[in-house]
């Protein structure tokens, strides 16, 4: 994967002459464009192409092995392949965005110019964001035509709260990632974040599981790791919307909420960390 | 010099390469004929019919799991059909297949996306073939995690009607009937249950149910074999009620088609019914299959060797 300086020579320049006397909000913004441009160019977009070859052939190939029940099962599917293909893009471009930068000491040069670090963070993960809503969008208009295809009308509509839930836990990820990059290797990172993912799908059932146990501090463990860790498991909703099922106005709110609070959360950290961090 | 060197250690490289692959081909098939085979009672896959315990650790892709137990149920019994081979395979009694896993995949399945409507279908269609009573516990449970849907009561009394459990089938015709939006057929059913719960009438009005049922095609193509089989029931008593008239006329049996036609004629069949002719002027059973004259015995029966009809 190459750098943001890789791909445009002039980029620095051009960012300079852009960050001079904008607005915090407008350094975010074109950090955040350009980490789009990057993610682009890095061809991040062509898992879509592996996307919809899945998609195509199992509108084509489901019928005859689902019984007559390949709508549900093209949700399924397609849902579970948007989590699954935006988590991979999350945790591997997620880890990836920071520790790049000080890696080919481009980071000198973004921010010698008048960008905060904070800025420069911030920057990175809406532009990550911007990426997966595109790639999510995509492929849930993917999803939307197989089930078309294949005579499934009410769920091609119904499936898009589900669809923008799993863009609320792919941002949470993302937040994850770029908390674990901003201090640790990229290696690690990836595996802390898809540990952070397992743990985060599995919290509610593990502190169920935990309170059948006679277990008192096996109680405190698993109730801690139920808040401390974002429980992802709220934002599953695709067994459900393979029903035609619409989560509630109130639950997809608080959902969205939560995303927005736990990725504060997460950002102010990254952030912190980062602002301490010695380039050296 | 140096170049010949590196040609030789391409050449090398590739033969090591392309032998070795055809090496592990070779390998591959020996080790697949080595391998001790399976005890026929454990042929089946006993591993994968546990994954209800996933419930909550699959990062709520649930569904799509739920999918592949559903996919690999139908398989599993298709496999079972496909093995059976030649061998006439009543589909009321499946029990010499052995499709012992059907029920742990359903439950799985069902488990994993308890409004699985198509899983709990499947189940209490099939199922009564193999082991009523977990038909009856699946669906049961399929009521209790959906209790709106009628349909799964509509089920539940089939299976009981089945069992000729009428008391029962009534039971659960009457509640399913109580559900919102449940269609006026379920009362009468209930009361058909009680009255006249064995009668041929009452079964015809089950299977029309059933195959009115466009959300599953293995629902509706199993109770079309069914109405097949009543069809079948009609046009044989049809045709003993002319063989007994041919009899008492000319004081012995009808020996063909030929002879017995004109004794089909006045003989009206119940619900618009009528017989078919083949192109030899044979009476043809609903899958086009001639029935065949037992003149020994004055009887008519279905060509059990070539019939798509249920023999029972």
């Amino acid at each position: 994967m190459r750098d943001l300086a890789s791909f445009h020579p002039g980029i620095l320049q051009e960012m300079e002459s852009t960050f001079k006397g904008t607005s915090s909000v407008g350094r975010i913004l074109t950090i955040a464009r350009n980490t789009f441009r990057e993610a682009v160019r890095d061809r991040i977009l062509y898992n879509l192409v592996v996307f919809v070859l899945l998609i195509t052939a199992a509108a084509i190939l489901l019928g005859e092995l689902t019984d007559g029940q390949e709508a549900r099962t093209i949700v399924n599917l397609g849902l579970s392949a948007i989590l699954i293909f935006g988590t991979f893009i999350s945790i591997f471009v997620g880890v990836s965005l920071v520790s790049k930068e000080i890696e080919r000491k481009t980071v000198y040069a973004i921010l010698s110019k008048p960008v905060r670090r904070g800025e420069f963070i911030i920057g990175k993960y809406v532009g990550l964001c911007l990426t997966l809503a595109v790639n999510t969008a995509v492929m849930g208009i993917g999803v939307s035509l197989a089930l078309l295809y294949v005579g499934g009308n009410s769920l091609a509509l119904s499936i898009w709260s589900s669809v923008a839930m799993i863009f609320f836990e792919l941002t949470i990820t993302t937040a994850v990632a770029i908390v674990f990059s901003s201090f640790s290797t990229p290696a690690l990172s990836a595996l802390f974040t898809f540990l952070v993912f397992v743990i985060g799908h599995s919290t509610a059932a593990l502190r169920e599981l935990a309170s059948g146990l006679n277990s008192t501090a096996a109680r405190i463990l698993f109730d801690g790791i139920y808040y401390v860790l974002p429980n992802l498991s709220n934002f599953s909703y695709i067994t459900e919307a393979a029903h035609g099922h619409v989560p509630s106005a109130q639950l997809f709110v608080l959902s969205a909420v939560y995303a927005v609070i736990f990725d504060t959360v997460l950002i102010t950290l990254a952030v912190l960390i980062f602002a301490r961090r010695n380039f050296k | 010099m140096v170049g010949s060197v590196k040609t030789i250690g391409s050449i090398a490289a590739i033969l090591i390469i392309v032998g070795g692959l055809a090496s592990i081909y070779a390998i591959e098939d020996s080790i697949e004929r080595n391998r001790p085979s399976t005890l026929v009672e454990w042929n089946d896959e006993d591993l994968s019919v546990h994954g209800g315990r996933l419930r909550g650790f699959v990062f709520g892709t649930e569904g799509g799991l739920a999918d592949w137990y559903w996919i690999r149920s139908l398989q599993y019994v298709g496999h079972k059909l496909v093995d059976a081979g030649d061998t006439k395979v009543d589909i009321d009694d499946l029990r010499p297949l052995n499709p012992r896993l059907l029920y742990p995949y359903l439950d799985t399945a069902t488990d994993l996306d308890p409004q699985f409507m198509g899983a709990y279908t499947y189940g209490a269609v099939v199922l009564p073939a193999i082991d009523p009573e977990l038909a009856i516990k699946l669906t049961r449970k399929g009521i209790s995690n959906n209790p709106e849907s009628w349909r799964l009561y509509q089920y539940l009394g089939y299976i009981y009607w089945k069992l000729e459990r009428y008391e029962e089938a009534s039971a659960t015709y009457a509640a399913g009937s109580h559900v919102s939006g449940a269609p006026p057929f379920l009362n009468l059913m209930s009361a058909a249950m009680k009255t006249q719960g064995g009668s041929r009438d009452t079964a015809r009005e089950i299977y029309g149910q059933m195959a009115a049922d466009e959300s599953d095609s293995q629902t509706q193509y199993y109770a079309k074999l069914r109405l097949q089989w009543i069809d079948s029931l009609e046009e044989q008593d049809g045709i003993r009620s002319a063989l007994k008239i041919f009899q008492d006329r000319n004081g012995r049996c009808a020996n063909s088609w030929n002879e017995l036609i004109p004794f089909l004629k006045p003989i009206k069949l119940p619900h618009g019914l009528a017989f078919h002719l083949d192109g030899r002027n044979q009476v043809v059973d609903p899958s086009g299959v001639p029935y065949i004259i037992d003149s020994q015995r004055c009887d008519v029966h279905l060509n059990f060797a070539d019939t798509k009809v249920p023999t029972r």
